[in-house]
């Protein structure tokens, strides 16, 4: 891809003995924003790392515009980085640290003085420039992290779960501000982060990572709604999981009933990118819990429609996270988390409807038995 | 009624803590208060500036003589220190970063003496040094010099007082945190300018408390000036042994002693002073 503003191709990075990177591949087109998502220890940051270059790469290259920049020292990339910690220097004033990257680049001190300004302005940090950073609440901080990072105008900029630190009420606000002031920008940007919702909200393109590899890469509708394997769909949020039994049946699948489900067809036109129609044998769905309903069991597939898979159980756990009431259904030996909006005991029998669309398929692991 | 049982606590107290004041007072305060009171008196007895005057009028050239090294010592220790410290920090060579780390504490478990004995075969002119140089043939015999004068003080004491403050300065530059080390970097400074301008500013405070323990404890070494430079001019403490040893003169070795305290006293206000702007911190 000549056009790409970042382009990794088959990196591989290694910690010692352990490779933490196996052959990953990513383009970045000019002005996307690019999540990097995935559990602690999937090699997120690792590859956050290896492209600003403050980790070595085993194999593999990094391109950005065309240029080879594999081996280059960090400070010859042009990439600016915000870091998990902000990163930021305790003996400078906010101004000196937004400048810092100007001066490094001997850029005249009253355009550097004129760029501060703007870069105070923009982040909503007017008067604060001649602060100690000491003195700086932990939104203000993480701007001012942001504020020396686009200071330099860098080709990429790099985010290293930034808003980690931050409180819930701040967060929420300091990604949509992020997102909009790179969208105004059209900064390349890869953020690191194993917050989904966050992940969603900024990102164009989200990229997760599994053990050092990429797992799937697409559009957060895309990575939401069609997961193309049981780790993506449970990370995520359709962490429930059940194992059934397909058959192929006219253009698409039937679903076998069983001891706990009822019977169900499948379209091949709504069967998800990890099972093909012609699949025959033990399967395992996964579903969130906010796509099912919860309804009385008066007979399997009786009082839903045809389009609901449906399992009976019994509610053994209840709890109210807000806006709605959160269910621990017990069905057979396993246990789902299920929201509905109608409040109920625990104890009472319930079927738990799923419409076809809420079910993501895919081939049973013979290594886990039951999904 | 909690009054019984808090005097009790307070009497355990001060029990736990007699022995230790007990040695502080007649080991130090007493010798110190002693010394400082005699600085005052004649021979004859009596009330006398005459210790200092004489002090001044023999010893003058050798208290700028051991400002100026201990000053030049302070500088050395304090760059050198820097230098250590950031290449066991930044340094990208895990093997020379592994030598260094283990080899330059190793002048620190080596006593002053030892030291200035050392530095005599090393720094003479048919010392060492000098033999080694010869012989790799970058200095002809005849043009050897022997260092064994100011220089040589100076030497030993960076030698020997560098490992302690380049220990406190590394360890202070190994709990930074990293990332603001990276995030210069990421920018675009090179590691020269992250050691001045990111690292040593955040290890000010160390630095500077290493370097005044430094400055305290040179100010206190005999046996280095002795044995290194045994010439003139030479610093106080040889000065204050001769007065006592030659003339039993102890109102003018009091006197230098005084001279010495009062330089020793403003550096270690400046260590106590940075010491309460921190809130107590070392």
């Amino acid at each position: 891809m000549a056009s790409a503003a970042l382009d990794v191709v088959e990196l591989e990075v290694s910690y010692g003995p352990v490779r933490v990177l196996k052959q990953v591949s990513l383009a970045v087109a000019a002005g996307e924003f690019v999540a990097l998502l995935g559990s602690s220890g999937c090699g997120k940051t690792t590859l956050l790392r290896a492209i600003s270059g403050f980790v070595s790469v085993a194999a593999g290259r990094i391109g950005v515009s065309g240029r080879d920049i594999t081996h280059l020292p960090p400070d010859k990339r042009g990439m600016a980085m915000v870091f998990q910690s902000y990163a930021l220097w305790p003996h400078m004033t906010t101004a000196q640290i937004i400048g810092y990257g100007l001066r490094l680049r001997k850029v005249p001190k009253p355009e550097i003085a004129e760029r501060v300004r703007a870069i105070l302005a923009m982040l909503k940090l007017e008067g604060l420039g001649e602060r100690m950073v000491t003195q700086l609440s932990g939104g203000q901080r993480q701007r001012v992290a942001l504020g020396r990072a686009l200071a330099i105008n860098p080709e990429i900029l790099l985010l290293d779960e930034p808003l980690s630190n931050l409180d819930a009420r701040i967060r929420e606000e300091v990604r949509h501000e992020i997102k909009a002031l790179q969208h105004k920008l059209g900064i390349t940007t890869i953020h690191v982060t194993h917050d989904r919702e966050e992940a969603m909200v900024m990102a164009d393109r989200i990229v997760i990572l599994d053990a050092g590899q990429i797992a799937q890469v697409g559009a957060p509708e895309e990575v939401y709604n069609r997961p193309t394997s049981t780790f993506v769909a449970a990370f995520m949020g359709a962490g429930n999981a059940i194992a059934l039994d397909v058959r192929p049946a006219g253009n698409g699948l039937a679903i076998a009933a069983g001891a706990h489900n009822s019977a169900l067809g499948i379209a091949a036109s709504d069967l998800g990118p990890g099972l093909d129609a012609g699949h025959s044998g033990p399967v395992v769905a996964h579903f969130r819990g906010e796509a099912a309903r919860l309804g009385p069991v008066d007979g399997p597939g009786q009082a839903w429609p045809s389009d609901h898979l449906v399992l009976t159980g019994r509610i053994v756990q209840a709890s109210y996270p807000g806006g709605h009431y959160r269910y621990a259904v017990a069905v057979g030996d396993r246990q789902f988390m299920v929201d509905d909006a109608q409040r109920l005991s625990v104890g009472d029998a319930v079927g738990i409807g799923l419409p076809v669309h809420a079910l993501h398929l895919f081939p049973a692991d013979p290594q886990k038995p039951g999904g | 009624m909690g009054a019984g049982p808090a005097i009790g606590h307070r009497h355990l107290g001060l029990f736990l803590v007699a022995p230790a004041l007990a040695t502080v007072l007649i080991l130090f305060v007493y010798p110190l208060c002693y010394s400082l009171v005699t600085a005052f008196v004649a021979k004859e007895g009596g009330f006398t500036f005459g210790n200092f005057l004489r002090a001044f009028e023999f010893y003058s050239v050798d208290i700028a003589f051991t400002l100026v090294i201990i000053g030049i010592s302070t500088v050395l220790i304090g760059l050198c220190s820097v230098a250590i410290g950031g290449y066991l920090t930044l340094g990208e060579n895990p093997r020379a970063v592994a030598i260094l780390k283990w080899l330059y504490r190793w002048p620190l478990f080596i006593p002053f003496i030892v030291a200035a004995q050392c530095m005599r075969t090393f720094l003479a002119k048919n010392g060492l040094m000098n033999n080694t140089f010869v012989s790799l043939g970058l200095v002809d015999p005849i043009n050897t010099i022997s260092l064994l004068d100011w220089r040589g003080i100076i030497i030993t004491f960076v030698w020997k007082q560098l490992p302690f403050v380049a220990l406190l300065v590394a360890g202070a530059m190994a709990s930074l945190d990293r990332s603001t080390i990276e995030s210069a970097r990421n920018l675009g400074a090179g590691r020269l300018r992250i050691l001045v301008e990111i690292v040593v500013p955040q290890v000010q405070q160390t630095l500077m408390v290493g370097l005044i323990l430094s400055f305290v404890t040179m100010m206190s070494v005999l046996s280095v000036p002795i044995m290194v430079s045994g010439g003139s001019p030479t610093m106080i403490t040889v000065d204050m042994a001769f007065r006592i040893n030659s003339y039993g003169d102890y109102g003018t070795a009091n006197a230098l002693g005084f001279i010495s305290y009062a330089l020793t006293g403003f550096a270690a206000w400046i260590y106590l002073k940075r010491g309460v702007s921190q809130g107590g911190k070392p």
